[in-house]
Parts: C-alpha cells; sequence; structure tokens
C-alpha cells in the first residue's frame, strides 16, 4: 500500500485530495504547512508527496528542498501558478512535476501512479563519463575518488535512459514517455529542467556540456 | 505621407509668402526711387535748358558770331546735345544724328512758341528733350539729355532689390523649414510614442525636458494619458485574473470530489448517477473555461508572462499535435512537413502548444479532427496548416470565429466535448503575441484550413 504525503494549505482541497487518494487505496498524511509535511515526512516516510506553493510560513519551494535534502522521495507540486519562471523555479527547488490547478483528478492521480511505478533502471550497464562511474545496479555515481554523487531518482533514470540510448538521440517526448511515464500530458519544462539540474551535477563546466549535449531541434543525448 | 504633405505646405507657404512680400516691397522701392531720380533729373536738366536758351539769347543779341563755341561749351558742360534753329536754320554740332532726336511735333510746337518737353524712347535709350522757344531772336532752342547714367543706376537698383527678394523668399523658406521642424518634432514624438505603446510597450513615455509651453503642457497631458490607461489597462487585466484565480481553489475541490464521487458512481442510486454525470460534464467545461479566462487575461496584461525560447518547429508540432490528440484519446493527424526541418521559431512553448491544441480541439469539434496539419518552411516565414475535411467556414463568418464567446454551428459541439467559445480568441492573440498571422482558408480537403504564419528565425548558438 502507497504512502502519500499532501501538503495544502486549502483545507477543501486538502480533503478532497485525500478521499480521491484514500479512494484508489493510499495510505494519506495531510499537513497544512510545510512545517509539519517535514515533522511527518520524518516520522512516516511517503512514497509520494504533493506540495503545494503557496503556503503559509514556510514556502512549498522551500518545502520541497528540505524534502530534498532528506529523501528521494517523488514530489509532485500541485499549484495555481502556471507561469513558466514558477515551474522552473519549482522543479528547481526538486520537485519531479508540476501540476496546475485546477487539473483534471485522473492526471493528478496517473502521474502519482507514474511516479509509484518507476523503478530505477538496472538494465543498463556501467558506464564511466569523464570521471564519473555511473552503475545502475546500485544506483550510484561515484566519483573517481571513491565519494559518491548524488542524484534523485528522476535525475538518475534521465541519465541511465539518456545511456540506453547508446548515443542516439532521445526527443523530449520519448523522455517524458520514458523517464516519467507519461503518456500523453508531458510538459516539456520538465525535461529541460531536469536535464539542467543534472548538468549541474555532473558536467565539468554546465554552461558547456560535453556529456548531456542539445540536438537542437530533436532532443538530447548522452556523449560517453 | 500626411506628416510630410504639412511639412511641405508649411514650407511652400512661408516660401510664397516671403517672395510675395518682397517682391511687392521690392517693386515699390524700384518705381519710388525711379520716380524721384528722374523727376530730379529731368528738374535739373529743365532748368538747365533754360538757363542756356537764356545765354543763347543773349549771345545772339550782343555777339552771334560766338554762338559755335556757345553751344560747345554747352555741350561740354552738360553731356547733353544741343539744337539751335534760328530763321529756320539748324546751328549746332551734330545735326544729323541730333535731328532726328526731336520729332516734328514737337519743333512744330516750339515753332509756335510753346516750351516743350518729352521723355522719348530712342532705340532702346530714353532721352530727354527740352525744347524752348526764343521768339526775340526767332529762335528755338533744343536740348537732348541722355538719361543713360540714370538707367545704370536703375538697373543696379533693379538688380540688388531681386536679389534681395530672391534671399527673403530663401529665407522664408529656411524660416518655414526651422518652424515646422520645431512645431513637427513634438508630434512626431508622440505619435511614436503612441506607436511603441500601441505595440505594447507600455513603459514609454514622453521626455519631458526644457521645452515650449505648449509642448510641455502636450508631453505633461500624454504621459498622464497613458498612465492612466496602463493603470486602468493592469487594473482590468488584474481583476480578471484575480477572479480566475480564486476560482481555482473551489474548482479543484470540485472536480476531486466529483472524481471520488464518480468513483463510487456504482453505489449510487439511477438519480444519483444521472445528476454525477451532467455535474462531471459541467464542471469539465467550466473548467476549460476558467482556464481559457485566466490565460486571456495574462495575455491581455502584456506580453511579460510570456517566455520566449528557440524551438524547432517540427519538434514542438509533433510534441503538440500528439498530446492534443491523446487528450481527447482521438487518432492523430499525420504531420506533413515541407522543407521545414531544420527550422526555428522564436515562441513560448506553453502558448504554442495551447495554440496547436485548441486548433486540433476545434477541428474535432466542427470536423471530426483534422485530416492533416501541414508545415512548410519559405521565404522566411513557416506556414503551419490545420487541415479538416468538415463543412468549412463561411466566408462572412471568416473574421468572426476568432471573436470571443463565437460559436459556429457546431456539428460536434456538445456535453463535455463543448467549447468555450474562447479558444480560437485564444489561438489569435497567442499567434499575434508571436509576431504572427492566423487565417481561415479552404482545405484541400474541402474542409476548413487554419493557417497560421510566423517568421521564422535563425537559432542561436548553444
Amino acid at each position: 500500500m502507497a504512502r502519500i504525503l499532501i501538503v495544502e494549505d486549502d483545507d477543501h482541497i486538502r480533503a478532497a485530495l485525500r478521499l480521491m487518494f484514500e479512494g484508489q487505496g493510499f495510505v494519506v498524511d495531510e499537513a497544512r504547512t510545510g512545517e509539519i509535511g517535514m515533522e511527518l515526512f520524518s516520522k512516516v516516510n511517503a512514497d509520494v508527496a504533493i506540495v503545494d506553493i503557496m503556503l503559509p510560513g514556510m514556502s512549498g519551494f522551500e518545502t520541497c528542498r528540505a524534502l530534498r535534502d532528506t529523501s528521494d522521495v517523488p514530489i509532485v507540486i500541485v499549484s495555481a501558478r502556471d507561469e513558466t519562471a514558477d515551474v522552473v523555479r519549482g522543479l528547481e527547488s526538486g520537485a519531479d512535476d508540476y501540476v496546475i490547478k485546477p487539473f483534471a483528478p485522473e492526471e493528478l492521480l496517473a502521474r502519482v501512479n507514474a511516479h509509484l511505478r518507476r523503478r530505477p533502471d538496472k538494465s543498463t550497464n556501467a558506464f564511466q563519463l569523464g570521471h564519473l562511474q555511473v552503475i545502475p545496479d546500485e544506483g550510484v555515481v561515484r566519483n573517481d575518488d571513491g565519494t559518491e554523487l548524488h542524484l534523485t531518482s528522476t535525475e538518475f533514470r534521465l541519465l541511465t535512459d539518456l545511456a540506453s540510448a547508446n548515443g542516439k538521440i532521445r526527443s523530449r517526448e520519448d523522455l517524458l514517455e520514458r523517464v516519467w511515464g507519461y503518456d500523453y500530458f508531458g510538459d516539456s519544462r520538465l525535461v529541460d529542467v531536469h536535464i539542467r539540474r543534472l548538468r549541474l551535477k555532473i558536467e565539468p563546466d554546465p554552461a558547456e556540456p560535453q556529456f548531456l549535449v542539445t540536438v537542437r531541434g530533436a532532443g538530447y543525448k548522452l556523449v560517453i | 505621407m500626411r506628416r510630410r504633405s504639412l511639412r511641405l505646405r508649411l514650407m511652400v507657404t512661408f516660401g510664397l509668402g516671403a517672395f510675395v512680400l518682397s517682391s511687392l516691397f521690392a517693386s515699390l522701392t524700384y518705381l519710388g526711387v525711379r520716380h524721384v531720380l528722374v523727376n530730379d533729373q529731368q528738374q535739373t536738366d529743365r532748368r538747365q535748358s533754360f538757363v542756356n536758351a537764356a545765354l543763347i539769347r543773349s549771345t545772339l543779341f550782343s555777339s552771334p558770331t560766338e554762338l559755335p563755341s556757345l553751344l560747345n561749351s554747352i555741350e561740354k558742360a552738360t553731356a547733353s546735345n544741343v539744337l539751335v534753329q534760328t530763321h529756320h536754320q539748324w546751328l549746332s554740332k551734330s545735326t544729323g544724328a541730333a535731328t532726328s532726336d526731336v520729332s516734328q511735333a514737337i519743333i512744330h510746337r516750339v515753332l509756335s512758341g510753346d516750351t516743350v518737353e518729352q521723355t522719348v524712347n530712342s532705340n532702346g535709350e530714353i532721352i530727354f528733350v527740352v525744347g524752348v522757344s526764343i521768339p526775340s531772336v526767332e529762335t528755338q532752342f533744343y536740348e537732348v539729355f541722355q538719361l543713360s547714367s540714370l538707367e545704370h543706376t536703375l538697373r543696379i537698383l533693379l538688380l540688388v532689390l531681386g536679389a534681395g527678394a530672391l534671399l527673403t523668399s530663401l529665407i522664408g523658406i529656411g524660416g518655414g523649414l526651422w518652424v515646422t521642424r520645431r512645431a513637427v518634432a513634438p508630434l512626431e514624438r508622440v505619435s511614436s510614442a503612441a506607436a511603441l505603446i500601441a505595440q505594447g510597450e507600455l513603459t514609454t513615455r514622453l521626455e519631458v525636458g526644457e521645452a515650449d509651453r505648449e509642448v510641455q503642457q502636450l508631453t505633461e497631458s500624454f504621459n498622464a494619458m497613458v498612465s492612466q490607461l496602463v493603470e486602468r489597462l493592469q487594473r482590468d487585466a488584474r481583476f480578471a485574473s484575480d477572479v480566475s484565480h480564486e476560482l481555482r481553489s473551489p474548482l479543484t475541490t470540485l472536480a476531486t470530489t466529483a472524481s471520488v464521487l464518480v468513483q463510487h458512481r456504482d453505489e449510487l442510486s439511477s438519480i444519483g448517477q444521472e445528476s454525477l454525470d451532467l455535474l462531471v460534464a459541467d464542471l469539465s467545461i467550466f473548467q476549460s473555461l476558467v482556464e481559457d479566462l485566466l490565460e486571456m487575461a495574462r495575455s491581455d496584461a502584456s506580453a511579460t508572462s510570456s517566455t520566449v525560447e528557440t524551438v524547432a518547429v517540427v519538434e514542438l508540432l509533433n510534441q503538440s499535435v500528439r498530446s492534443a490528440s491523446q487528450r481527447h484519446g482521438l487518432p492523430e493527424p499525420p504531420i506533413v512537413v515541407i522543407n521545414a526541418h531544420e527550422c526555428f521559431i522564436a515562441v513560448d512553448r506553453r502558448r504554442f502548444e495551447r495554440v496547436i491544441t485548441n486548433l486540433v480541439d476545434n477541428a474535432h469539434r466542427y470536423a471530426n479532427g483534422p485530416v492533416a496539419v501541414r508545415v512548410e518552411h519559405f521565404d522566411g516565414h513557416v506556414t503551419i496548416n490545420v487541415d479538416d475535411a468538415g463543412a468549412g467556414v463561411a466566408l462572412e463568418e471568416r473574421d468572426q470565429v476568432f471573436e470571443r464567446f463565437f460559436r459556429g454551428r457546431a456539428s460536434n459541439d456538445r456535453g463535455s466535448f463543448r467549447g468555450t467559445g474562447l479558444g480560437l480568441s485564444l489561438v489569435r492573440d497567442h499567434v499575434q503575441g508571436f509576431g504572427g498571422t492566423i487565417h481561415v482558408l479552404d482545405s484541400p480537403e474541402g474542409g476548413a484550413r487554419f493557417q497560421i504564419v510566423i517568421p521564422a528565425i535563425e537559432p542561436d548558438d548553444q
């Protein structure tokens, strides 16, 4: 049984979400502020978290960052703000996904389920990226001095999926489908922001990427 | 065009005015001076002639033999030709030529005892003839003065005045130019500022600097007007956006609880089920309506909320068409690409997807879906055609379809697939925001073709 943490200050929306997820067999933990959410999360370790942005006190962005600091739990931001700037900021604070209110409930449900289904792809062989060793079996990226680099599960899947393409280009659409598990409601901003975040972690010079290369008009490819 | 004609008109008016005035002044001056000079000269000549006549009379009385030398000295002193007729005999130094200057009429009148003077134009030269009768010695005396030196003076005067008139006209044109520039420059500034504002540069204001009072007033009232307009625009946009925004939360709750109810539909009575179906259907329309209104409020507010990126048109189109079709579980139309594989446009991705989604939805609503999406790159522009095989759009409705809340005679416009009436209007707003145009034409399949034309751009290096 999957456990979901809902951080949302609007009582009605929170209650409705609880009803919906409980109806789908989830165990729901509710929090009306980021602070309460963090406290709950440290106790119950949810499998997925839904976070609103406009929260009293600690904002949704801060909550995402705090959650991300302690866990790889998939985070879905649910917000009434749909400007690209907000979406990018949300994803950069560590969220894996961004859903805009008012959303179709089935869509939110489908996305949450997609995140729960995702498991690290262990079929790809270990490979070397410059001085980094990527080991899908163990789900780790190791520096040549033995220290481990921390990637979120979405970032890890993105990296291994691009590796499994064997140098071929993956379109944003392909990546949404393969990494996020979305058939149709993909937002290509999801891909772009995650690629950018991944570059910051693995590229020696993120402004001049040598591994994660943008192919204009087509998508991305990994140069090993 | 109108501005140039005002400038030209003012310049010509000033130039002509200066020309007419200076010509009039020059002519009057010339005529006046000429009159005074000629009069003076003639008076002097006349007086001299009388003195000379008196001299001749006394010489003829006392010593007639000295007459030729007297005449000689007179001619020398006065630079005139002198003719004397004594007892019908001509006595003159230069009789032949000079007598022809004196007309028979004058000779006749002088013979009859009159004193005659006349200005004669002889072979282009003005001469002044004075005839004096000296009856006591039966002598007639004629003196012929050349006015050529006076003519010379007058010609120079005419030349100077003409040049003056011309110069004045030129100065007039120059003044006209200056005045126009001064008068038109603020107008030009206002007009270019207004054009910028119309393009959406709402922060444009006229510069308040050192200027004439009238210009200063114009500047201030223009700026005040723009500020008020902008404030009002922003207030309206904010209101629309606030309203839609406030609707989002309850709508989210409604949609979510409705979906929970749908999960438990089987537990409801048939009346309950029917009511729930109605509720869910209208809820989704309500949701689309709020989304569209919000989108519209945002595109009204300003262009700042858009994030323009350089994107490959084919990739984005593929993605948009795919998600638009699959959202409703409908088949994807083929995308026909002509020469546009390496073609880029500068758009906000989300808005572009919205445009394509709305056009595809529209085709589904009115014509069983698009038969093809055709994209072509030609001459710096990308043309995207969303073609269907439906009934097409009547000529008189081709502009109206883009009006807010306009609805055509829909074949499919019912139930949860009902449109908000804002879709195409949003499409047009967004396309115009991309610097493009949209038109309805006939598709090759006999239905409607929604044609978007957007400028293609050179991709920046990344």
